[in-house]
């Protein structure tokens, strides 16, 4: 038994009866404990595979194993699997406590009503709901829903926790509160987590690893800040950040790299971060907005087009070669609308990536 | 997830083997008659002879005339009363499930004790129809008795049936379209008339496109309202007769199924046609 | 606006009208059943019986089997309700639910059936049921309704307006179908199927064609069939007809009046979608 590979995905793929690829050979492995974040934007493939790993859908094709054991063939319900729904799927008939008890009197594991009821106060004092026991979902806020999908989804003492978008539904403030919840409560039962989000910051703050997917492929998976510091492609670089990454069209020309209105010379870059030998031809130039700011001896000269104030930060948006781009500055610099100014690029903070999305610095 | 496929077919197993046995076999089984002649224990091979038959017979085409005219009058007449009705609830009552309460209620009632009623309110001596209509000095015709009202009658009797389901329906629609188109119209000063024929219609077509349907086949097989008026006849001297009336005469009282079911066929046709033209047509409006 | 104020009475006014022609055969009906002879045959009408004639029920009871009508008609009607639910309760969760090849073309011949009209198959049924030498029984009455396509639409629509992750959910807590069905489905679905019920109950009540063709014997008919034997046999006497028509009414009538929100409900909610 390995316990880097608890779950073990192996060559997945799932194409839909109306032909639709939305897997393409997809593995990956997630260690025993941890909580791993299965992060991507709409259709892109992570709520598929939540479901292929719960047994609600079947897979086209591939292997998984949980605990070294293959699971392909197992009904959701032998699979020692919790699952939370983005929608909850509180059943709204039942009570707070009957919802969370439901997992312990049905099926072949039923349980003695004494024992699943005793069963079921633990997990809801566990999420703070013993209190809700008599209401019915609907008088619930959407946090205390969220609770109680939880509690049912552990109250079998599974092996392995799936939440799909668990947060979505919630407001911004009690997202915050409700998934450093999350982290502490699945960490102190130690259960091992998949977790899908579309939201790169609930990923960043949430996950001890990420799994990023588009168009049914796995584009990285790696550490929280790898995705930042290490994209692995342009849409990884693109995906990951906010603001978002700036991205300018350049043209190698012998040791030039050529920009519209600004030249970099290829010695200056940081010759270690490059993975291969460039050929000439055309390139994007990434570079994130903090590392492009204001300098008397700025790189290109550019209009601010907008001024936006995040926070500590301010956002200068300018337009450079028909594209917008943005410089992460300080909240005291003394920039506003329509200043004229030079912008430096940190070079050894820049990434290159092919037309194809290839990254080669 | 894999073994739903047995689990599924048991679920259906009922369903399927009611639905085979009274719905698909009968189907296949009346067009198979439809081509066979004698009895019912004993039928033999006739080819085209009973639809050559029912062609050839002036009690069917009278049959299909009655059933057709009732369609073509009852349907659309009795349809634009309940727009009327609906739209006047909708717009100008407040207590509006208190009449839609009372409009439905010949939906629930038996056909055949409202139809012993009408025969009674409709009576040319006694009725209280004809003695509303003699004190307003209009003409008071013998609805039950005079073959040549038989089928006036049925229409209004029709008529009269009809609205409870239409009402309702309509009401249901009304309620559905977004009240902003109301509040945006006002904002531009429409007038009633406005808002009427240029938000509620054209956002009532698909509704009215449905109950025509649902309206046109039940007109088409109209049976229980004339044999409860006329106490079992089809009129007098069977001026009401309709095509569910020519069929149920045909199978049981003459005892010639393979006729009966050559115009249950042919009435098949019509409904499927009729269905079908009235769907195109609708079509054409709603994307006018 | 005082042409808006004679728009609305002339509104109120037509409502009016038309509200008064639905209800009043249902009034006459009850009156007219406790009028003497004469007063249903005297001209001018007469509209208020000078004396309520309750007798006219003793005579109804007395002169044709109206207790049994009764009884066979209640036992039909429930027992193609339930059944009739039953099944189709089972097949709208396959059909909703699973998933196994062949659904879509069930789905397809469903919905041509519903489109067939009953009386076209009727006859033939007639046949089938002769067949099985059950003319005159109660199974022969109930039986081609023991399940019907109609309310397995409607509740395949009921159904699948509840969300798909329940059932997910159920089958991850370790619930089979039938626990599903049982525990979940039936008490989320409670007021579509109780609707459904009353609305098979009413037509099983109300149907008059079917036993017409199956029942000839007097103590195997139903209330609708009795009650046009009775208006032939009674003949003139026209205040017994109409007590008679107003015990065939009144009870469906007070289950409507009790359910009036859930019965229309549910037949707007269905009809719309179809």
């Amino acid at each position: 038994m390995d316990n880097n590979k608890f779950v073990e995905v192996k060559n997945l793929r799932k194409v839909y009866d109306n032909g639709h690829e939305a897997i393409k050979n997809v593995s990956f492995a997630v260690k025993k404990g941890d909580l791993v974040c299965l992060l991507g934007p709409s259709g892109c493939g992570k709520t598929t595979i939540l479901n292929i790993l719960a047994g609600l859908l079947n897979p086209t094709s591939g292997e998984i194993l949980f605990d070294g054991k293959s699971v392909v063939d197992v009904e959701p319900k032998d699979r020692h699997i919790g699952y939370v729904f983005q929608n909850y799927a509180l059943y709204p008939h039942m009570t707070v406590l009957q919802n969370v008890m439901f997992p312990l009197v049905v099926g072949k594991n039923k349980k003695p009503k004494a024992d699943a009821e005793r069963i079921a106060q633990k997990y809801m004092e566990l999420t703070q709901i013993t209190e809700l026991a008599d209401q019915k979902p609907e008088n619930l806020s959407g946090g205390q829903q969220q609770r109680v999908a939880i509690a049912r989804a552990l109250v079998q003492e599974p092996k392995i926790l799936l939440m799909d978008e668990p947060l979505s539904n919630l407001d911004a403030r009690l997202r915050l509160k409700i998934r450093e919840e999350i982290r502490a409560l699945v960490k102190s039962v130690g259960i091992t987590t998949l977790f899908v989000t579309h939201d790169q910051e609930e990923a960043l703050s949430i996950g001890d690893k990420i799994i990023l997917f588009n168009d049914g492929v796995i584009q990285q998976d790696d550490l929280g800040q790898n995705f930042y510091l290490e994209p692995n492609n342009y849409f990884v670089a693109n995906f990951v950040g906010n603001p978002v990454i700036d991205n300018f069209k350049v043209t190698k020309i012998e040791n030039k790299l050529k920009a519209n209105d600004f030249t970099i010379d290829i010695a200056d870059l940081d010759q270690s971060r490059f993975k291969r030998t460039l050929a000439d031809g055309d390139y994007l130039l990434s570079v994130r907005p903090e590392n492009i700011f204001p300098a008397l001896d700025g790189l290109l000269q550019a209009t601010v087009d907008d001024v936006e104030l995040i926070g500590r930060e301010r956002v200068l948006k300018f337009t450079n070669d028909e594209t917008q781009a943005r410089s992460l500055v300080n909240l005291e610099m003394p920039i506003k609308h329509g200043d004229q100014v030079k912008l430096k690029m940190r070079l050894d903070r820049v990434f290159l990536f092919t037309p194809d999305g290839e990254r080669v610095y | 997830m894999k073994t739903n496929q047995k689990k599924a077919w048991l679920f259906l197993a009922p369903t399927i083997i009611f639905v085979t046995l009274f719905s698909i076999y009968p189907i296949l089984r009346a067009f198979g008659m439809s081509f066979q002649s004698g009895s019912l224990i004993d039928l033999t091979w006739t080819g085209f002879n009973n639809y050559k038959y029912i062609f050839s017979d002036p009690d069917f085409w009278l049959a299909l005339k009655n059933t057709l005219l009732y369609a073509v009058i009852s349907v659309p007449v009795g349809l634009a009363i309940s727009i009327m009705l609906a739209w006047i609830i909708f717009d100008k009552v407040k207590h509006q499930s208190l009449f839609e309460t009372t409009f439905f209620m010949p939906y629930v009632t038996s056909t055949i004790a409202i139809g012993i009623v009408f025969r009674y309110i409709f009576n040319g001596d006694y009725g209280m129809l004809n003695f509303l209509l003699r004190n307003l000095h209009m003409p008071a015709p013998d609805w039950i008795d005079d073959p040549a009202m038989s089928l006036t009658t049925i229409i209004i009797f029709g008529i009269w049936s009809s609205l409870a389901f239409n009402i309702v329906i309509l009401m249901g629609a009304l309620r559905n379209i977004d009240p902003n188109y109301y509040t945006i119209a006002d904002m531009y000063g429409a007038s009633g008339k406005d808002k009427f024929w240029r938000i509620t219609m054209p956002q009532l077509v698909p509704t009215i496109a449905f109950l025509l349907t649902m309206n046109i086949i039940g007109a088409f097989k109209i049976y229980t309202s004339v044999y409860a008026l006329f106490n079992g006849q089809a009129g007098v001297g069977n001026s009401g007769t309709t095509a569910v009336f020519y069929i149920y005469n045909k199978f049981q009282t003459v005892g010639t199924p393979g006729v009966a079911m050559a115009a249950t066929v042919v009435l098949f046709l019509i409904i499927l046609f009729a269905t079908f033209l009235q769907r195109k047509m609708m079509k054409k409006i709603g994307e006018n | 606006m005082k042409r808006f104020r004679i728009g609305t009475i002339f509104s109120y006014l037509i409502l009016f009208i038309f509200a008064f022609i639905t209800v009043f055969p249902f009034i006459y009906m009850i009156l007219g059943g406790l009028m003497n002879f004469q007063e249903t045959t005297s001209i001018p009408p007469t509209l208020i019986p000078h004396h309520f004639e309750w007798g006219n029920y003793a005579k109804v009871f007395a002169k044709a089997p109206f207790a049994r009508y009764f009884f066979n008609t209640v036992l039909t009607a429930s027992i193609t309700t339930v059944v009739s639910l039953f099944n189709s309760l089972l097949g709208a969760f396959a059909m909703v639910n699973l998933r196994f090849k062949g659904k879509g073309i069930i789905q397809i011949v469903m919905l041509s059936l519903l489109m067939v009209p009953g009386e076209a198959i009727i006859f033939t049924n007639y046949n089938t049921i002769a067949h099985m030498g059950l003319l005159n029984t109660y199974v022969g009455l109930v039986l081609p309704f023991l399940t019907s396509i109609f309310y397995m639409y409607y509740l395949q629509s009921y159904f699948g307006s509840i969300s798909e992750t329940i059932y997910k959910a159920a089958m991850i807590d370790g619930a089979s179908d039938w626990d599903y069905i049982w525990k979940i489905l039936v008490p989320m679905s409670k007021s579509g199927l109780f609707t459904v019920g009353l609305l098979s109950f009413i037509s099983g009540w109300n149907s008059f064609l079917w036993p017409l063709l199956v029942t000839n014997e007097d103590t195997m008919r139903l209330l609708n069939n009795g009650l046009t034997a009775f208006a032939s046999d009674a003949g003139s006497e026209t205040q017994l007809q109409l007590a008679a028509a107003t015990l065939t009414v009144v009870p469906i009538l007070i289950l409507y009046f009790i359910f009036r929100k859930q019965i229309i409900k549910g037949v707007v909610r269905n009809d719309l979608k179809g």
